[in-house]
């Protein structure tokens, strides 16, 4: 990365003004959280280095090692036995396979305590059935990253799936003709070919967990998040939190780096194979075991929490059901498509407006504008409601303009938050496949004097249909399960699901969050129909 | 279709602003009431509901941590729409007033009501209930004779028996602040340190979980608050209702000081827009009727004295409160979390 190109004058476009200048704008709160660096350590820092800085580094560590190999196995696994195989409800499986991430992760901690916990429904069910236990422990490192894993390895799964999809028929059989075993073929063809897909798959599953604050501290565990929590709200000292969340930051800038790394090494431009033709086989014999791999994560990401919560749901059903819970439905289906769009549309925009920018450097910002993933929602939130504080004081004093009411109780700050915040749930996965489609299409188009924004749209944007599908769907999911950004920058009259089951489980009222929280389950399970009756309708 | 969408985002964009706008007008005619909350009962709504169409005050509800909210207001600085901040615990209200968020509530009626421990020495923040942090044991394994003070704890005879949420949760940093208070640093250090000797396991779960972990007998007795017992007892989860009635309620101190009690209380910002209606909500809360409400569906004990509380917190017996103020809890918080780290309470 150089940030003065010989040819400065010469490679400067519009496009690379354009990348920076978004990226930039999203990044505020980045800013504002550097800048607060620049104010010294707190007063608190010591007593955090000295009894916990070992604690939250290597319970990370950890954390990240087990949900990242368990997500990567599962993962890619399900995604090429689903691409791969035929075999009976293989496309209500295909999406079943999405479903975990519908469930936020600190509710899947509380219905595995609630299954398998102290007179848990199944210890119930084993001492029925004359097994003595009193209860499974989940409530440590291992539990939590089992919770976490299960509910997040949908991240690998849609960005591989989609990878092994695009596969021509014309390599694995290459591959088979070289006398490759399908054992081979998979470790040394398939996965190295969906490798940018997995790790953008990945990289989300580690700011998730990095940013997991429920679970963790449900089950007692020690994490950077838990951490920034404490340090600010107990401890009194907001100045060590933010300390706290730069370095998170530089750890995922480390993460990023590695990324960048890896991709760097190796580029792949496939011959596109437009969507669902991959020829298919059937599952026979010893391989019908396959689908265990499949079944795992399905049962233990969804069908499990979703018994406890309706188990919940049929014990409080009377006194939390009623037709309000509709209006509240309404509300976050609505915020959470707008956001989606908004966010889907930047993602594009940065995307090609870095690509068409000739300089090399502003490339590298839109990472900056991504970054929104990792740092805690409460810390972003204070550096929003700073930065939007200095704007409403400017206004006030020099054009003597009242603007706070575009502020406070608004839906415009909040959807800017959600945009920092997602962006890179968005960006991520397009832009894996944008590297995917390589530059020869492009350039062919221009070639025939056809200028950028008609090749984007003819060409880019059908290629990727798929890949923005998935972020839009991927994003509104986020947008639906937001918690701390939604709680401190919403509208006074906006009611979301998330924030109603929130507040039940945060006053250990876990049974009477079961319906909010089986209501953001159907929402999702109803969008991810509705796109695949879609598309097997355009097929 | 790339064009026409962004049309369509930015004309949606405009329409919400346009929307918010409006809003904000309409407000300015009719009184309102903007109040930042921690608290997110269910009973709260219909109290805030029954003081709307009583007063035609309309109330704007934020509801979220009390440390975001604090930070929020401390943000927003003379900007903000905050008149009141509602808390669940004394520490928050002493941190907001020791950085200058609240201001003097001056009011005959709330301070003829709420007892002078329960409320701020400049009447900048008010105790509207409050629950007592106790004791509650397993009623086939301890003879409650046994039981005495926070202090005996520590005692030997209790070793792996004694289950209680992390340090990070408020009510036990409070507890800690209490025992600073009243015993000072070094007896309060090692209090805490003896307490982590006799964990039966590591602190992990919430109040109710201590308890459902007393039924499946991985310990004798847990420090939880009342309110929650409540809760679990008329839950509707039935594993959750028999781990209420397996344990019984023991009130600590009551030969000195008294039980440790903590409040959910109430403070008027510092630049509220609506003093005046803020002033109107606090008498309201503290008025008779609504304090029986809170007590009978949210199992809090009431500040107002001529409100009787619920058949439930009867049935456990009247008891002797500490009655340190509460102030000092706030104080001491900070110190209470370093004690607590120091001695490695998880």
């Amino acid at each position: 990365m150089r940030f003065y190109s010989k040819h400065f004058k010469r490679d400067f476009n519009q496009w690379s003004l354009y990348t920076v200048a978004i990226s930039l704008f999203i990044a505020i709160p980045v800013f504002t959280i550097i800048f607060h660096l620049f104010n010294g350590k707190g007063e608190m820092w010591d007593h955090i280095v000295t009894y916990f800085l070992l604690d939250y580094v290597l319970n990370s560590i950890i954390l990240l090692f087990g949900t990242g190999i368990i997500c990567f196995s599962f993962g890619t696994a399900s995604a090429w036995i689903v691409t791969k195989y035929d075999f009976p409800y293989r496309k209500l499986i295909e999406w079943l396979l999405f479903m975990p991430l519908a469930i936020p992760s600190y509710i899947v901690a509380y219905s595995y305590v609630g299954l398998l916990g102290n007179g848990g429904t199944f210890i119930r069910f084993l001492n029925m059935i004359g097994i003595p236990i009193k209860k499974i422990e989940m409530m440590n490192i291992y539990g939590l990253i089992a919770v976490l894993s299960f509910s997040l390895f949908p991240y690998v799964y849609a960005g591989t799936r989609a990878m092994f999809k695009s596969y021509p028929n014309s390599i694995r059989e290459s591959a088979y003709l070289l006398g490759a075993s399908e054992i081979r073929y998979f470790f040394s063809v398939a996965l190295p070919l969906a490798s940018p897909a997995i790790i953008g798959g990945l990289f989300l599953v580690f700011m998730e967990v990095l940013n997991d604050y429920g679970a963790a501290k449900y089950y007692g565990i020690n994490t950077f998040t838990t951490g920034i929590f404490r340090t600010w709200t107990a401890l009194e000292d907001i100045q060590s939190s933010i300390y706290l969340s730069a370095l998170l930051v530089v750890l995922v800038l480390f993460l990023l780096a590695m990324v960048k790394w890896f991709r760097g090494k190796k580029s792949y431009a496939l011959k596109f194979n437009n969507e669902d033709k991959t020829k298919r086989f059937n599952l026979v014999g010893y391989k019908k075991t396959y689908l265990i791999v499949v079944f795992i994560p399905i049962l233990a990401g969804f069908v499990f929490p979703v018994i406890q919560l309706l188990i919940w749901a049929v014990q409080t059903f009377e006194v939390i059901f009623n037709y309000a819970l509709f209006s509240l439905v309404i509300q976050s289906v609505f915020v959470a498509l707008f956001t989606a769009l908004i966010i889907v549309l930047t993602a594009l925009l940065l995307i090609y407006f870095s690509r068409w920018s000739i300089l090399k450097t502003p490339r590298f910002f839109p990472k900056i504008a991504t970054l929104g993933y990792v740092i805690p929602g409460a810390i972003i939130g204070i550096g929003i409601i700073r930065s939007s504080n200095s704007i409403i004081v400017f206004f006030d004093t020099y054009l003597n303009l009242k603007v706070g009411y575009l502020f406070y109780g608004s839906s415009v700050v909040l959807i800017y938050a959600y945009i920092f915040r997602f962006l890179a749930v968005g960006y991520n996965s397009i832009e894996a496949n944008t590297l995917k489609l390589g530059k020869h299409l492009e350039q062919t188009s221009y070639l025939l004097g056809i200028d950028k924004f008609v090749t984007f749209i003819k060409i880019d944007l059908p290629l990727l249909r798929n890949s923005i599908i998935s972020a839009f769907v991927l994003v509104f999911i986020d947008t639906l399960k937001e918690l701390p950004l939604t709680l401190i920058l919403k509208p006074y009259d906006l009611n979301t699901l998330a924030v109603k089951a929130y507040e039940y489980a945060e006053d250990e009222r876990v049974a009477e969050a079961s319906i909010p929280a089986l209501l953001l389950i159907l929402i999702i399970a109803i969008l991810i129909t509705l796109i695949n009756y879609k598309k097997s309708k355009t097929n | 279709m790339f064009k026409r969408s962004l049309i369509v985002v930015f004309t949606l964009m405009l329409i919400s602003c346009g929307n918010d706008k409006s809003e904000i007008k309409n407000e300015e005619k009719n009184q309102v009431l903007t109040l930042y909350t921690h608290r997110h009962y269910d009973t709260d709504k219909e109290i805030f509901k029954a003081f709307e169409e009583k007063s035609g005050i309309k109330i704007n509800v934020v509801k979220a941590n009390a440390d975001e909210l604090i930070q929020k207001m401390e943000s927003e600085g003379d900007q903000s729409p905050a008149d009141l901040l509602l808390t669940v615990d004394a520490g928050r209200l002493v941190r907001a007033k020791s950085k200058n968020l609240l201001q003097e509530a001056k009011s005959e009626i709330i301070s003829s009501i709420v007892p002078a421990h329960l409320r701020d020495q400049d009447n900048f923040w008010f105790g509207l209930t409050k629950r007592a942090r106790v004791i509650v044991y397993d009623k086939n394994k301890i003879d409650p004779s046994e039981l005495s003070t926070y202090e005996d704890l520590t005692n030997d005879k209790w070793k792996n028996k004694l289950l209680i949420r992390s340090s990070g949760n408020i009510y036990n940093q409070s507890l800690m602040a209490s025992i600073i208070a009243n015993n000072g640093e070094e007896v309060a250090k090692d209090w805490a340190a003896g307490v982590v000797n006799n964990f039966a396991r590591t602190p992990k779960g919430n109040d109710r979980d201590q308890v459902k972990s007393i039924l499946a007998g991985e310990g004798e007795l847990a420090i939880i608050n009342t309110y929650y017992l409540g809760k679990l007892i008329n839950s509707l989860d039935p594993i959750e209702v028999e781990a209420g009635k397996a344990v019984n309620v023991f009130f600590p101190n009551q030969e000195d000081r008294g039980t440790h009690i903590n409040i959910s209380g109430i403070g008027v910002a510092k630049f509220a827009p609506n003093k005046d209606n803020a002033i109107k909500f606090i008498e309201y809360l503290i008025s008779k009727e609504v304090q029986e409400k809170f007590a009978s569906a949210n199992y809090e004990y009431p500040v107002n004295v001529e409100a009787s509380s619920s058949e439930l917190l009867n049935s456990w017996g009247e008891f002797k409160e500490d009655k340190l103020n509460l102030s000092k809890l706030g104080e001491l918080n900070k110190k209470a979390v370093i004690l607590f780290d120091e001695v490695k309470w998880q």
